[in-house]
């Protein structure tokens, strides 16, 4: 790696040299306050040579001999020229800082610049600082909070897990809901892997993970489909648009990232450790003894996760590039849990034949192994025996000796006390079951633009993301009797997803008088090949021999699966954006896409079109003095989405191994066949506003938003009676709306001094009206162990069912004959689990060459649910259960079978008989509101005054993440999900506690 | 401009071409039919899938009818041990297994047996059908039959009654399709129970027209009688003999009372078969369940190293049950699942003959066959002696944990066959003869004992029955499974008129008795 990066500085250092031309000017830019203006850019006009400016605003540029002038601009500043004479060597520029972001350029969808102030819908630029402030390993948890109208949950798998991004609540009841994420313009591949259940299972991680987030310089988040119409249906969801950092043209800068952040689990439930079991499995002994009580916390490590990225840029006007390697080694809360990722990125830009051609490329490579994730969940799970654990047995000797021989089979085998299934020696568990997961991620694109004449421009991209997956999970033999067979288990799952992606553009931009046009015109094909491999586990049926993980030793009744996701989707599309005197833009366009998921039904040709206005009016009338900016937006946008691989009319599988002297039969495709299937369609009104006070100091972005989508795509079961088993249906209307808020200011902006914070709201409310006209009582989900997440008409997304009580019309609750409390005949709705409003409010603060930066995450509203608390009742090993022993009864309102009223009962009776898996649910469901100080940093920033040294900058900082909560009624952290599925949201069976990281940063620029 | 052109008809043409998208969403890795037709595979190759899913796994018969009837008994305390076994329902999924593995694919049998030209494939897919029906109708009552397939928002179900004429007119004509077939060797290579043989089939058909004859004995005599007697008449014969027992091929996968017993360590040994086999000094029960080692545990019959669990019972520590009696090891290498016995045949025989059916024979002698049957099948000796012992009776059961789930035996019979008995007590033997023997195929037993009210067994020890599923009052048993969930939202009207067809008061509960089971006390 390392003389790799030699290479690479020695290449950037001829690029330089090539420019031993004339002279030399050096100088600085700065603002109207005085202040150094950093990344100021240089241009000798009418010439290709250029500078940019260091962090102390400082430049050298090599200059043509005489007098010229150079164009000095920087964002947030107006741009200015100034004449260099002939013999002047320094020159000192002062930006005067521009009152709006009226020139703010914005990256849009595949990647096309535009004016801000020309965007007929909301978008959101968040920088790269913010997301690796904090040293998020993962960018997506460095952007909570930090955008207005996007809902990011973290699994709490640890570092390289994965993350949950909806962007104005979820629609889809097949699909994720979740953004698409675009790198420099190119669509990237995102699949999400298994994510655990109510019975187990581990995050197998997501697309997200393989991104080094030092190399994000920005992210724009575009919140509607309006935005992304120009990817089709990949974009309905949102798009999250990424920018990577690129090379400029000038010196060679050198930065060095460190940061070192400890993860510290806070979220361990509330345990007792007086009461024993008396010999059985559930703690309900009413004696106090005196028992080991701190093998829980103790039982969960300090995470470590230390991140170094290095990363070189430079170039000279010809050409520019980019390096970078990272390099992340993180010890997980759980013992033997370990990630390490390795990402390399190369790109490259180079201008050609009269800088008429730019040709550019981006290569990214990632790898990524994790070592036994925690999962979540009942079986294989090592929290569950840790939690539960009989109080008067020693754990220090199951932890010692967590294995045992056994003679009878020369082998050793799992020491514990109890034989339920759902729980294990946790240190059998995790010494012993591994669980690995390896990725070889390549990243690949080449783009290349063609200025055919004057206002007309050819774009054409190829990309190709190719990713090696290997999931290899191995349970030996001796450990739990129900999921792992006598010889041992092994679940081996190994494929590559490969994404083609091309492209090709015309961008035509001119102006007529008062009139400015910029059309577009374009297609696309993306070819994706999912999954494409195999996978094998033997489950119970036993290995040949015991503990040999190895295909040679499968028994001969295990089918070994080939899977394959693959889709072809074309698209053409043409826009055009009019703008008349730079104060009113209208937006048309439309796409055409073709899907090879829609083949045979006739439907797999579909046209959406989308339409868009703003205007400025700050620009048209005249306005107070005291807004300086205002601008109101309306947009309207149709996406159809295609259905999954496979749907419309699927052939047979082979349904087992077949017995020795026999062949398996065939299982026949029982689905209906579906051709008359038709795409889905989203549609999407806009309307905002943008509006700047007191010169550009605050200012305030509104955002409604209405979308509908129908047709959805609908797998029900067929009645039962029918003929089959399984068919679908277009159907349904799921209505999302929603306000987003974005108030940036700079409260203080005095030389020393500045506090720039920045608040972020918003507001989803999610509706199914209707799921099939003809069967109002359709539901999407069911009882799933105690509780239910169901989709039905008349609820929302997510809606929450539980059981509870059985009570009497005056509300006493029903006792069965043994004075156990009765279970209400049906689950009913208690809440819904996503939350009413999200807020984020973000602060960065700058003291002279000191900087802090704090925000503040909260989510309001919903309810969550803690099946794990239901289990640690019904042992009696929460604290709740002692509290409730020192009284011997819990006080009740409750009728006997026999009639008469009931005011208490015994805890072991009460605990034992509502708790557990599929108990009465009640006591359980916690509201899931949430505020917590989600980030902070504290820093000093060292400025290198000293030219000789290497150094140019430093900066040091001390960082946490999750520190604490300033509120939180659920037992667990609703936003570190055990699953970033759709289902299971908000819920917690036994899965990772929630941790608080601190750490700290170095950064050093060179 | 030109090059505008050109750029532009080069996008065009990349986004033209769509011929592949047929292809492309095929998954490769399932098979298509055009491939199925090789070596004529399409309309056979379902038949061993269908066969296997005549039976269910654990949920629809570990923690159903085999712990109702004591056949084995359930360590886990599962769902705070409140589920079916004590008569709260929380799994009812043999439903979904009928339609989804039987019913539809052998919809789709019967239809490519017609274009492909082999009817006979058909009639045997019907077989599949009745065989598989005759069973979930004994499970919940009505089921969808007749209306099979329709594409009507409401689908009704068939009343019994109807529904049995339905499967002995369908049993006339499958048996005159054979009949007239019977060297037919088409099925070979898809059938793993009889390899293709057709007059092995016609007994089958036969076994079972009598199996549903003896079922609607008390509700509908005549019908009973004249279809019973067709059965015996039939010139296919009956199966009469070991060799001949219909047993379905486990397809490569694990015996599921094996898998639920020895693998995932839970299911156990009944109780109420512990103190039948104890005793009545069985030998079977070494071919059934395994020997345990600590003489604690079976101290009230020391000589006899068995101990069950009482199914519906007072569990709380699952460990402390697990080490009582398993099933037995020999599950481990089943390849094949019993799925109707000679023995079985012999017990309806030695029945037909109590009622006075033609063609039925002698009582005794098809009561002694049946047993003699049994124990040939089983691989156990002692037979002449188990059949003379006139003294053993079931025995008291004791759990050395939880006196709570102790029983005394309500029945007295012993094995030895007497014809100074009255027909009751006759029936009872049989009945209870039966019942041994039908050991992991266990639904008709539990259909005997709602029809007959034999074997006399003790009802669950803990009824956690409630009016969300039907009460069933204490000492009563379970009647039936209530209709789907998915049947009483997506299907509500259907469901309805089912109701209403299970006679006056009838409820959708696991109360109200099914048509054949009369309530009548008495079986003369």
């Amino acid at each position: 790696m390392k003389s790799m990066l030699l290479v690479f500085c020695s290449v950037l250092c001829m690029f330089s040299a090539t420019f031993a031309q004339t002279r030399q000017v050096t100088g600085k830019v700065t603002g109207s306050d005085n202040q150094a203006v950093a990344s100021a850019t240089i241009k000798v006009k009418g010439s290709n040579a250029a500078a940019t400016t260091n962090a102390d605003g400082t430049f050298s540029l090599k200059a043509p001999a005489g007098s010229f002038v150079i164009q000095v601009s920087s964002l947030g500043f107006a741009a200015k020229e100034v004449t260099i004479g002939a013999s002047q060597a320094t020159v000192n520029v002062s930006l005067t800082a521009q009152a709006n972001d009226l020139s703010e350029v914005v990256v849009t969808a595949l990647g096309i610049k535009r004016e801000k102030k020309s965007l007929t819908y909301a978008s959101q630029l968040v920088a790269g600082d913010e997301v690796t402030r904090a040293a998020s390993p993962n960018f997506m948890e460095g952007l909570s909070g930090k955008a207005a109208g996007i809902d990011i949950k973290v699994s709490s798998s640890g570092v390289g897990g994965s993350t949950k991004a909806v962007l104005r609540g979820a629609r889809s009841l097949q699909g994720t809901s979740e953004a698409l994420f675009v790198i420099d313009g190119v669509p990237m591949v995102n699949n999400k892997g298994g994510q655990p259940g109510s019975y187990g299972g581990n995050d197998r991680g997501d697309g997200l993970s393989s991104l080094n987030p030092a190399d994000i310089e920005s992210i724009n988040v575009l919140r509607g489909a309006n935005a992304s119409i120009l990817y089709g249906s990949q974009g309905a969801n949102g798009v999250i648009l990424i920018t990577t950092k690129k090379g400029k043209a000038g010196k060679t800068v050198v930065n060095f990232n460190s940061s070192t952040v400890f993860d510290q689990v806070t979220g361990i439930p509330d345990l007792q450790f007086d009461y024993g079991a008396g010999g059985g499995d559930k703690n309900w002994s009413k004696v106090k003894g005196n028992y080991q009580k701190d093998y829980v916390k103790d039982f969960f490590q300090t995470g470590i996760t230390a991140t170094n990225s290095v990363n070189v840029s430079g170039g000279n006007n010809q050409t520019t590039a980019y390096f970078s390697y990272s390099n992340i080694t993180a010890k997980g809360n759980l013992p033997t849990n370990t990630y390490d990722k390795n990402t390399v990125t190369l790109n490259q830009s180079t201008k050609l034949f009269n800088e008429k051609v730019t040709l550019s490329s981006n290569v990214i490579f990632a790898n990524e192994k994790s070592y036994n994730r925690p999962g979540a969940g009942y079986y294989n799970n090592p929290l569950t025996g840790l939690y539960v654990f009989a109080r008067e047995r020693d754990f220090a000797a199951y932890k010692k000796d967590y294995q045992i021989f056994d003679p009878a089979r020369n082998l050793y085998k799992q020491n514990w006390y109890s034989t339920y299934e759902f729980q294990n020696n946790p240190y059998f568990e995790v010494y012993n079951n591994s669980k690995l997961a390896t990725n070889n991620r390549v990243i690949a694109n080449v783009k290349l633009s063609y200025d055919i004449a004057k206002h007309l421009k050819f774009e054409t991209r190829g990309n190709i993301d190719y990713n090696d997956v290997l999931f290899d999970n191995r349970y030996v033999a001796g450990g739990n009797s129900v999921s792992v067979s006598s010889n041992g288990t092994w679940s081996y799952t190994k494929y590559k997803d490969q994404s083609l992606y091309t492209d090709g553009i015309f961008t035509y931009n001119n102006n007529f008088g008062d009139f400015s046009v910029t059309g577009l015109l374009g297609a696309s094909y993306t070819k994706n090949t999912f999954n494409d491999g195999m996978n094998v586990g033997n489950g119970t049926v036993a290995l040949q021999y015991p503990n040999f993980f190895s295909f040679a030793n499968m028994p001969y009744n295990v089918i070994f699966n080939q899977s394959l996701n693959r889709t072809i989707k074309e698209g053409a599309f043409a826009s055009a954006n009019i703008g008349y005197k730079e104060m009113v833009f209208l937006d048309v366009s439309a796409r055409n896409d073709w899907a090879s998921t829609l083949a045979l039904t006739g439907n797999q040709s579909y046209l959406y079109p989308a339409f868009g206005l703003s205007a400025i009016v700050s620009q048209m009338v005249e306005l107070p003095e005291v807004i300086s900016y205002l601008k109101v937006r309306a947009s309207h946008s149709e996406t159809g989405n295609e259905v999954p691989f496979n749907v419309v009319n699927p052939w047979n599988s082979i349904g087992g191994a077949g017995g020795p002297s026999g062949i398996g039969g065939i299982n026949r495709n029982t689905q209906v066949p579906f051709t008359n299937l038709k795409p889905e369609i989203i549609t999407s009104d806009e309307l905002g506003a943008e509006i700047r006070f007191l010169k550009g100091r605050l200012g305030l972005d509104f955002t409604y938003y209405n979308s509908v989508s129908t047709n959805q795509f609908l797998s029900l079961a067929a009645p039962s009676g029918s003929g089959y088993s399984s068919y679908y249906v277009n159907a349904g209307k799921i209505v999302n709306k929603g306000f987003e808020i974005t108030i940036d200011a700079e409260p203080i902006r005095t030389n020393d001094f500045k506090w720039k914070t920045n608040i972020n709201l918003s507001q989803n409310k999610n509706e199914i009206v209707e799921l099939i006209a003809s069967n109002p009582n359709y539901q999407v989900g069911g009882n799933d162990e105690g509780f239910a997440s169901i989709i039905k008409a008349g609820g929302s997304f997510n809606d929450l069912y539980i059981t509870k009580f059985s009570r009497n019309a005056g509300g006493q609750i029903n006792l069965n004959a043994n004075g156990v409390p009765v279970a209400a005949a049906t689950q009913v709705k208690v809440g819904n689990v996503n939350p009413d409003l999200i807020a984020g409010w973000n602060n960065n603060f700058t003291y002279k060459d000191f900087f802090a930066s704090v925000l503040i995450n909260g989510k309001f509203g919903g309810v969550a649910f803690s099946k794990t608390e239901a289990f640690l009742d019904s042992y009696g090993v929460s604290q709740r259960t002692a509290d409730a022993r020192v009284n011997a009864t819990i006080p009740i309102n409750a009728i006997s079978s026999t009639g008469t009223a009931v005011t208490s009962i015994d805890p072991a009776l009460y605990y034992s008989s509502i708790g557990d898996r599929n108990g009465i649910m009640e006591p359980y469901v916690f509201s899931r509101t949430n505020i917590r100080l989600g980030q902070l940093a504290l820093g000093y920033t060292l400025k290198v005054k000293n030219a000789s040294l290497p150094i140019k900058d430093a900066s040091f900082s001390l960082v946490g993440r999750n520190l604490f909560f300033f509120f939180k009624e659920a037992p667990f952290d609703p936003e570190q999900s055990m699953s970033t599925g759709n289902g299971m949201q908000s819920n917690d069976v036994f899965g990772m506690p929630s941790t608080r990281s601190v750490g700290f940063n170095i950064k050093l620029t060179f | 401009m030109k090059k505008i052109l050109i750029a532009s008809l080069m996008l065009i043409a990349m986004v033209s071409c769509t011929k592949d998208f047929e292809s492309t969403n095929q998954n490769p890795n399932q098979i298509s039919d055009q491939l199925l037709k090789q070596d004529f595979n399409l309309v056979g190759s379902p038949f061993s899938g269908m066969l296997l899913n005549l039976f269910g796994g654990q949920i629809e018969e570990d923690l159903c009818y085999d712990s109702w009837m004591g056949y084995m008994g359930n360590p886990s305390y599962f769902v705070n041990n409140r589920n079916n076994t004590t008569y709260f329902i929380t799994w009812n999924s043999y439903w979904g297994r009928v339609y989804g593995n039987v019913m539809s694919p052998s919809k789709q049998v019967i239809q490519l047996a017609a274009t492909n030209n082999l009817p006979l494939f058909a009639t045997w897919a019907k077989l599949i059908r009745v065989l598989s029906v005759s069973k979930l109708t004994a499970v919940h009552g009505p089921v969808i039959y007749s209306n099979y397939g329709a594409t009507t928002a409401q689908i009704n179900y068939d009343k019994e009654s109807d529904l049995y004429n339905t499967f002995f007119l369908q049993l006339d004509s499958i048996q005159a399709d054979f009949a007239a077939n019977k060297t037919y060797s088409g099925f070979a290579k898809f059938d793993p129970s009889y390899k293709g043989s057709i007059p092995a089939w016609q007994k089958v058909v036969n076994s079972l027209r009598l199996r549903l004859a003896i079922r609607l004995s008390k509700v509908a005599p005549s019908v009973a009688k004249t279809q019973g007697e067709k059965a015996l008449a039939d010139p296919a014969g009956l199966i009469n003999t070991n060799a001949e027992n219909f047993v379905v091929s486990l397809n490569g996968s694990i015996m599921p009372v094996a898998q639920i017993s020895l693998q995932w360590n839970d299911t156990r040994m009944g109780a109420i078969m512990e103190s039948f086999f104890v005793g009545m000094k069985d030998p079977r029960i070494s071919k059934f369940y395994a020997p345990i080692t600590n003489p604690a545990l079976y101290a009230d019959h020391p000589t006899v190293p068995y101990k069950g669990i009482r199914g519906g019972g007072f569990n709380d520590d699952k460990k402390a049950q697990t080490v009582f009696s398993t099933c037995s090891m020999d599950f481990n290498n089943a390849q094949t699942r019993r799925a109707f016995t000679a023995s079985e045949v012999a017990f309806l025989k030695a029945e037909a003959a109590l009622r006075g059916w033609a063609g039925a024979g002698v009582a005794k002698t098809n009561y002694e066959n049946g047993v003699k049957l049994s124990f040939e099948d089983w691989g156990v000796g002692g037979v002449d002696a188990y059949l003379a012992d006139a003294t053993s009776k079931p025995a008291d059961y004791v759990n050395p944990l939880n006196a709570q789930n102790n029983f005394k035996p309500l029945s007295t019979i012993t094995v030895a066959w007497n014809d100074a008995d009255n027909n009751e007590v006759k029936l009872e033997k049989i009945i209870t003869q039966k019942y041994f023997n039908t050991y992991t195929n266990t639904l008709e037993a539990w259909v005997d004992h709602r029809r007959t009210g034999y074997p006399k067994i003790p009802s669950v020890a803990k009824n956690d029955s409630d009016a969300t599923w039907g009460v069933i009052p204490v000492g009563d048993y379970i009647k039936r499974m209530p209709f789907i969930n998915g049947e009483r939202t997506g299907n509500t009207a259907g469901v309805a008129d089912a109701v209403s067809k299970m006679g006056a008061g009838a409820k959708d509960d696991i109360a109200t008795r099914l048509w054949w089971d009369t309530g009548v006390a008495t079986n003369f």
